[in-house]
């Protein structure tokens, strides 16, 4: 704005509402709109308009119909129910692994706080109750935790694990020494080396990542690192830079001045990563950060640069779903 | 071990499940469901509501518009596939109908009145009374219709002249001036 002094004006501009309630409700109105808008549902005036043999046909189908639903009604309480045996199958894959001190040559279950190791050559799969399944990889040691409708709860102490889940957001767990992976629709592999710290990759889906108040929400072609006492670091794409992956690791590794190497050799993709760096840099250095994302992706209409070095949570939130963070499940439950 | 999910770190998860709650009202009401759709309203009516209120400069035409909005993202709604935050989807379709409402007002009054210039047809700003003090949005209500759309659009909403240009059917150095006319007016008011 450089017309006729406009800076006071700017001001009032910026101070103006986002949302102005109407001083009436109109939805019945726009309801009533609806309901001429809509279309009669030319399958339903077909089959108002059929002969009556044809009728009749429908009618036969009626009890595989009822029966089709019950079966589906049956499978959604089986599937919502909680796990009375409270243990979950176990499957080798390759060699021997072990639940408890027993190795196991085909199927055995593994309960409450048994732990399910492989070694050099063996490989195992997990079925998580009725949400999907995990893949146990050589030199793995995991523990069941808890086997209730509402929290599938894993242990990963060390090793490796590709987790398969079909289930709605949050009902799956893995808690590592470093931190826990929450599922929110996805498939994911995680590694855990013998310190603690830990790699995530996302290969559908999104996956948090939680420890001691960090919070990282990493979708699909991210990764994510995790540190003992440290907790998640500040996801990365996996096609990444090797100067960028190196300097992220430095920042995350708790050296502030590798942010303008991060900065300067971030690139398109790792746009999700700078965002996620919106809320770690002091607010010193959330402007550089701001305009490297936005000379990417530019900001959304409301989300300015003085709100985001401001720290305003709306704003970079609103700019997340810009960046496609959190569209993936509308995308792809369809 | 890790414990329970300290409750100030999950702010960025509640937005993801609130998110996806509307990704599922969003679904229901593809197929059809108007009390899902009646929540989508709700979510959104404020925001939708204010941009035509801004661009139509009265209360009873916005009310208008916020309704046929809403109609309108009725019908369309199927052609949502979530690449871009539905927030931003739904702004995008509300100024294009807003847009769609003046092109067909000012074709009629075109044909009505027999001019080819839509600045000729614009009403001018009623003069506010000696020592009269307007506010931001009182001004803006009683800027000239071409005018206040450009200002809204540019000032308010963050568009470009280019893209302001292509929504209006004009020139960028119309919208510049348009802009400039705005702004000279608003502060006229705001003295």
């Amino acid at each position: 704005m450089n017309d006729a002094d406009p800076s006071p004006l700017r001001e009032q501009i910026n101070s103006l509402p986002r949302e102005i309630p109407p001083a009436r409700d109109l939805w019945p109105e726009i309801a009533a709109r609806l309901g001429k808008a809509e279309r009669p549902d030319p399958r339903a005036l077909r089959r108002e308009n059929a002969p009556k043999s044809a009728r009749s046909t429908f009618r036969r189908f009626r009890l595989p119909l009822a029966i089709a639903a019950a079966v589906t009604l049956a499978a959604t309480l089986h599937w919502l129910r909680p796990d009375q045996a409270a243990s979950w199958a176990v499957d080798a894959l390759a060699g021997t692994p072990r639940v408890g001190r027993s190795g196991i040559a085909g199927t055995a279950r593994l309960g409450i706080g048994e732990w399910l190791e492989t070694d050099g050559s063996s490989r195992a799969k997990v079925e998580i109750g009725a949400i999907g399944e995990v893949r146990i990889e050589p030199n793995s040691r995991l523990r069941l935790i808890n086997a209730s409708a509402d929290n599938h709860r894993l242990e990963l102490a060390r090793g490796t694990m590709s987790a398969l889940i079909w289930a709605p957001p949050r009902l799956f767990f893995v808690e590592t020494p470093s931190a826990t992976a929450v599922d929110l629709g996805c498939a994911y592999t995680l590694t855990v080396d013998d310190q603690g710290a830990g790699l995530l990759e996302v290969t559908a889906g999104y996956v948090a990542l939680e420890h001691g108040g960090r919070e990282s929400i990493i979708p699909a072609g991210l990764r994510c690192r995790t540190r003992s006492g440290a907790g998640p670091g500040t996801p990365f794409a996996a096609k990444a830079a090797p100067e960028f992956r190196q300097a992220l690791d430095r920042f995350d590794a708790g050296d502030p001045t590798a942010l303008a190497a991060v900065t300067a050799a971030a690139g398109e993709s790792d746009a999700i990563t700078l965002w996620h760096l919106l809320a770690r840099v002091p607010a010193t250095a959330r402007g550089a950060v701001f305009d490297r994302l936005a000379s990417f992706r530019p900001a959304p209409n409301g989300v300015t640069r003085e709100g985001i070095v401001a720290g305003d949570d709306t704003m970079r939130l609103r700019w997340a779903g810009e960046l496609g963070l959190f569209a993936y499940r509308l995308k792809t439950r369809k | 071990m890790i414990a329970a999910l300290a409750p100030e770190t999950s702010a960025l998860t509640r937005h993801v499940l609130a998110t996806d709650e509307e990704s599922d009202l969003i679904r229901r009401a593809q197929a059809r469901d108007q009390q899902a759709f009646a929540r989508l309203y709700r979510s959104h009516v404020g925001r939708i509501h204010a941009l035509c209120r801004r661009m139509a400069g009265d209360v009873a035409h916005a009310e208008e518009l916020t309704q046929t909005v809403f109609v309108t993202l009725w019908e369309k709604l199927s052609h949502f596939r979530g690449e871009s935050a539905f927030s931003t989807w739904l702004h995008r379709l509300a100024v294009n109908t807003v847009l769609m409402d003046f092109r067909t007002t000012r074709r009629r009054e075109a044909r009505i009145f027999g001019t080819a210039d839509p600045a000729a047809l614009e009403t001018p700003p009623p003069a506010a009374s000696p020592g009269a003090r307007l506010d931001l949005e009182q001004a803006i209500a009683v800027l000239p219709p071409q005018a206040r759309a450009v200002f809204v659009l540019h000032d308010v909403e963050g568009y470009t002249h280019e893209e302001i240009a292509g929504l209006l059917e004009l020139q960028t150095g119309t919208t510049k001036a348009q802009l400039h006319r705005a702004r000279q007016l608003l502060q006229e008011a705001l003295r």
